[in-house]
């Protein structure tokens, strides 16, 4: 019990960084609800990221505590409460390094496949 | 941030359990509006969502402290344990709690008054002008040196001049008048110090300059007390002394003064003057930047100036320095809280000890249940952190319980006995719990904690389990290692004992000394009441020669009355000193050589005190203002002066180099007599000179009147408290309205005069007795331990035919081997820590082998008791039952 639960640990640590990636690349446009944010995730990858909607939400409050996103109570385009995100400053930036880093790593992954070819 | 992350999680959840909720909502709406069914719907949302409790969970993880918790149910789990054997904990925490009460008691006292500043804006760069010289230092002042320190405008921003204590004035003008502590100041006083202005103004340079017109301030307990709290009294005049002055501001409630004061006037010196006699005191505030060593560099050359400016007036090794108001008002005090500090740190080694001890016990007990733990896989670590959670537990627990003992009984204390230690305030109101105190305790009880459980949590977790699970709980670990241990433990918390039995001891015979010292004088059935002259009635030495007259004479006539006499000052109780020549003999160059104390006196003195005329005569009524002026000397004097020649033979001048208010011919010495112990019972009696009040010169009596009240002595063959009415009606007879206060008997003035020594010996036992008290519960401890392990030994040893009275010597031996090597150790200790004392100590040397004797005998007989209980327990041991012990 114990070995299963941190092998999914690490697992989610790996995704929490691709996660964390999506979630500030959606909101670059602007503010967003985490509804929102799930389901602009699961369009624009044509539907090949299929994440549990909820685990969005840890990845978010995670976020907001290290001041990269900032939230706000109010009403979405259906008449429903719900709380808003948006990318701070911090985050702004955050986005750019890891866009920078992301794509450094699949053109050195890609590289990598290329030659394997 | 991590933290209230943290403690806000709870709410933070609820928000995202809202957040959730809102979520599911939309996607029921998208599915919704796909074409499915309301319920559908619903059932793919939460599909699609995963679990929301899951979801909860893994947020409130994240924003755990895992340690936090871990420490908390660590302690929980030890207080469950402690709850099990309730005697031991209960005992643990009572000897740490008095551990540590008695360490809180002590540090409270010296927080306020040690480490609190004082209560004024920027207290650190407030100074007292003192003057150095062989004798050491003395903070006092004339109108010379005051204006050559007020020139000294590079290192001081203020200097203000202050009363030391006041003479007193008498509130007229009422059916019943009062007399109040009024204080002189000059001008700057109330800017030095920051005083907050309730209503109206201090004193302007004008006012405070001669006929600067009678003005005063309020002080904020006299104007609700007396005069109904109305700020309209601003502007207005009250009658002092029979005279108006005009009400010019009022002081705010909380400024602190030294002394008592119910209103301040201003000083109006005449900054011409010359004289020299010390009557007030200065104080300054220091420039910024400016240190004391920069001051005193300065002052240096101050000294210099002075020296130059009134030739004669101060000797070559005297000087000027400036030390930090609060040293000087801490005073001596500092050396005997700090001595304290050590013996109540003493008594809590002590405590430590044994609580460590009886740990070591309860681990033995617990070998099994920790090696059950450990064979289920707990680590050493964490055996380690469970069993020294217990011991914070029992130092927390415990530190709770000694702060709240410690505090309480230092406020009862102080209540009864305030010891004569400065800043607490009356009754010592002003020692209370700051956050000083509560961080104080509350590092006592974990350093304690972690001290006394370190080495048992170290030593038990150190488990064999093969050993420990096979053997019996009660055989288990008796290794000679922990056995060791404890006996060091032992003698260790004997030695610390008797420290502190050595030293109550030597403070006990200190007091007793201080008992039996003969004050030169008596001191049973003496009344003594003080009474304001400061009015302007009283500026010439005929006026107040006839009220003592006529005072002493309706005093006389009092049934009950044997005596009345009236003095400028009391024995014990402070007084003047001047320096005089003896005429004919060369001056020397020092003029201090030839100082001694200044007292006039009316001619029943002597009487009143029952001091006796050794030699020549006393002072009668006849000895005026028109008879030839005489002084009587006091033997110590006489012997220091005259070691072969007659005094009677000679003449004094006396006040000679002083200004002109001292001029005056010289006295011929009339008589002799014994010496009082004036200066404190511990101290050797100093050159005294005695002249009669009538015979005062004018100006002598008007700065006397000025700065210090009346005395009058009553002496009754009986308890003179009845008599304090029909004598204070009779003495405003006698005056013409004048009040008295102060009223005391002779008696109390010299319990005050030992409250010192009483408060220094009265907690010094306190904590001796508690040590002893511990060591010995330490030594009985240990021994029934033993006799209790031993039992199947014993009954084997019984069984093989041992006499009950071998099995019980063993014993003994074995617990005195203990106690003797304690006391030896505690006997080195003693030898050099009693030093500190040395200051302390009266009549009896630090080394004093009265006391070590004395603490010797006490000890073996406590630890022979302490021993002597389980050893007639082991006699009792049947050996059948012992055998089958097992």
């Amino acid at each position: 019990m114990p070995i299963s639960r941190k092998d999914t640990h690490i697992a989610g640590e790996i995704l929490q960084g691709t996660l964390d990636l999506l979630i500030l690349r959606t909101l670059l446009p602007g503010r967003a609800h985490g509804h929102t944010i799930a389901e602009v995730i699961e369009h624009t990858s044509e539907n090949a990221l299929e994440i549990e909607q909820g685990s969005l939400y840890p990845a978010l409050h995670r976020l907001e505590d290290r001041g990269l996103l900032a939230s706000e109570w109010g009403v979405s385009e259906n008449n429903r409460k719900a709380k808003f995100y948006w990318l701070t400053p911090k985050g702004r930036k955050q986005l750019t390094i890891e866009t920078n880093r992301w794509k450094h790593m699949t053109r050195a992954i890609g590289l990598i496949l290329g030659e394997a070819q | 941030m991590k933290f209230r992350r943290f403690t806000q999680r709870s709410e933070k959840d609820a928000r995202l359990a809202d957040e959730i909720e809102a979520h599911l909502a939309h996607e029921v709406d998208a599915n919704i509006a796909r074409g499915l069914s309301p319920e559908e719907a619903r059932r793919r949302a939460r599909l699609k969502f995963g679990n929301p409790r899951v979801i909860r969970e893994r947020v409130w993880e994240y924003r755990s402290l895992p340690w936090i918790e871990d420490a908390w149910r660590d302690f929980r789990f030890a207080l469950r344990s402690l709850a099990k054997s309730p005697t031991f904990a209960i005992i643990a925490i009572l000897v740490i709690a008095v551990g540590i009460g008695a360490n809180t008691a002590v540090f409270s006292v010296i927080n306020t008054v040690l480490l609190k500043p004082l209560r004024y804006p920027d207290p650190q760069s407030l100074v007292m002008l003192a003057n150095t010289g062989p004798q050491g230092l003395f903070p006092a002042a004339n109108v010379p040196k005051f204006n050559i320190w007020h020139r000294q405008t590079g290192i001081f921003e203020a200097v203000a001049g202050y009363d030391q204590a006041g003479a007193g004035l008498n509130l007229t003008g009422g059916n019943d008048p009062e007399q109040l502590e009024g204080v002189h100041v000059t001008a700057d006083y109330f800017r030095l110090f920051g005083a907050p202005i309730l209503a109206g103004r201090t004193f302007t340079a004008a006012e405070d300059s001669p006929n600067g017109g009678r003005v005063t301030v309020l002080s904020y307990g006299l104007w609700k007390r007396r005069l109904g709290g109305n700020p309209n009294i601003v502007g207005t005049n009250i009658q002092l002394d029979g005279q108006p002055y005009l009400v010019v501001g009022i002081i705010g409630r909380d400024f602190f003064t030294a002394t008592p004061t119910d209103l301040w006037l201003p000083y109006q010196f005449n900054l011409n003057s010359r004289d020299m006699a010390h009557y007030f005191q200065v104080a300054a505030r220091l420039k910024p930047g400016v240190t004391v060593p920069m001051a005193n560099a300065e002052l240096k050359l101050a000294a210099d100036q002075f020296r130059n400016t009134y030739p004669g007036s101060m000797g070559p090794k005297a000087g000027f320095a400036v030390v930090p108001l609060q040293e000087i008002m801490v005073g001596d005090s500092r050396l005997s809280l700090l001595v304290l500090l050590g013996a109540v740190t003493f008594v809590l080694l002590i405590a430590c000890a044994n609580v460590a001890n009886l740990l070591l016990i309860r681990a033995t007990a617990r070998q099994r249940e920790l090696a059950t733990r450990s064979a289920l896989g707990a680590g050493r670590g964490h055996i380690i952190r469970q069993l020294l959670t217990e011991s914070l537990a029992i130092s927390l627990v415990g530190g709770l319980l000694g702060l709240i003992i410690g505090f309480v009984g230092v406020r009862l204390l102080l209540a009864i006995s305030p010891g004569g230690i400065p800043r607490i305030g009356p009754h010592g109101s002003a020692v209370n719990l700051d956050g000083n105190v509560l961080l104080f305790t509350v590092a006592v009880s974990i350093l304690t904690g972690i001290f006394f459980g370190l080495f048992p949590a170290l030593s038990s977790s150190r488990v064999n389990l093969a050993v420990a699970l096979k053997e019996s709980s009660s055989q288990a670990g008796v290794g000679s290692r922990t056995g060791r241990v404890r006996s060091l433990l032992v003698i260790s918390e004997v030695a610390l004992a008797l420290v502190l039995v050595v030293g109550a001891a030597l403070l006990i015979r200190t007091f007793l000394k201080l008992q039996a010292v003969d004050p030169g004088f008596d001191t049973h059935n003496v009344l003594t009441m003080a009474m304001s002259i400061s009015g302007e009635r009283f500026q010439n030495t005929a006026s107040v020669a006839q009220v003592v007259r006529d005072g002493a004479e309706r005093l006389k006539n009092i049934p009950g009355v044997e005596t009345a006499a009236a003095a400028c000052c009391l024995p014990l109780d402070g007084g003047f000193g001047l320096p005089f020549d003896i005429v004919g003999r060369p001056k020397t160059n020092d003029p201090n050589s030839g100082g001694a104390g200044y007292l006039p006196i009316s001619w029943s003195y002597f009487d009143a005190f029952k001091v006796p005329i050794l030699r020549g005569r006393s002072f009668t009524e006849q000895d005026d203002g028109s008879a030839p002026g005489v002084v009587i000397i006091n033997q110590a004097m006489a012997r220091k002066y005259w070691p072969t020649g007659d005094p009677l033979n000679d003449r004094l001048l006396i006040g000679a180099n002083m200004g002109s208010v001292f001029a005056e011919p010289p006295r011929q010495i009339v008589g002799v007599v014994g010496d009082m112990r004036g200066d404190g019972l511990n101290r050797d009696p100093s050159p005294a000179m005695y002249i009669p009040i009538a015979q005062m010169p004018d100006k002598v009596t008007a700065l006397n009147s000025r700065i210090a009240p009346l005395m009058w002595i009553v002496r009754s063959p009986v308890d003179p408290h009845p008599l304090v009415k029909p004598l204070a009606v009779a003495l405003r007879e006698a005056s013409g309205g004048l009040p008295v206060a102060h009223v005391r008997t002779m008696d109390e003035i010299v319990v005050l005069n030992t409250s010192r020594q009483r408060f220094n010996m009265l907690l010094l036992v306190i904590f001796g007795a508690s040590a002893l008290f511990v060591a010995a519960i330490g030594i009985y401890g240990l021994m029934g331990y033993s006799v209790q392990q031993r039992t199947q030994e014993l009954g084997i040893r019984m069984a093989l035919g041992a006499q009950a009275s071998t099995i019980r010597n063993m014993v003994i031996r074995q617990g005195m081997v203990l106690a003797a090597i304690g006391v030896a150790i505690g006997v080195g200790g003693a030898l050099w820590l009693t030093h500190f004392l040395a200051s302390f100590l009266f009549g009896v040397k630090a080394l004093d082998p009265m006391a070590f004797i004395a603490t010797l005998l006490l000890l073996s007989a406590v630890a022979l008791v302490a021993v002597w209980i389980p050893a007639r327990r082991a006699t009792r041991v049947s050996p059948v039952a012992a055998l089958r012990f097992e």
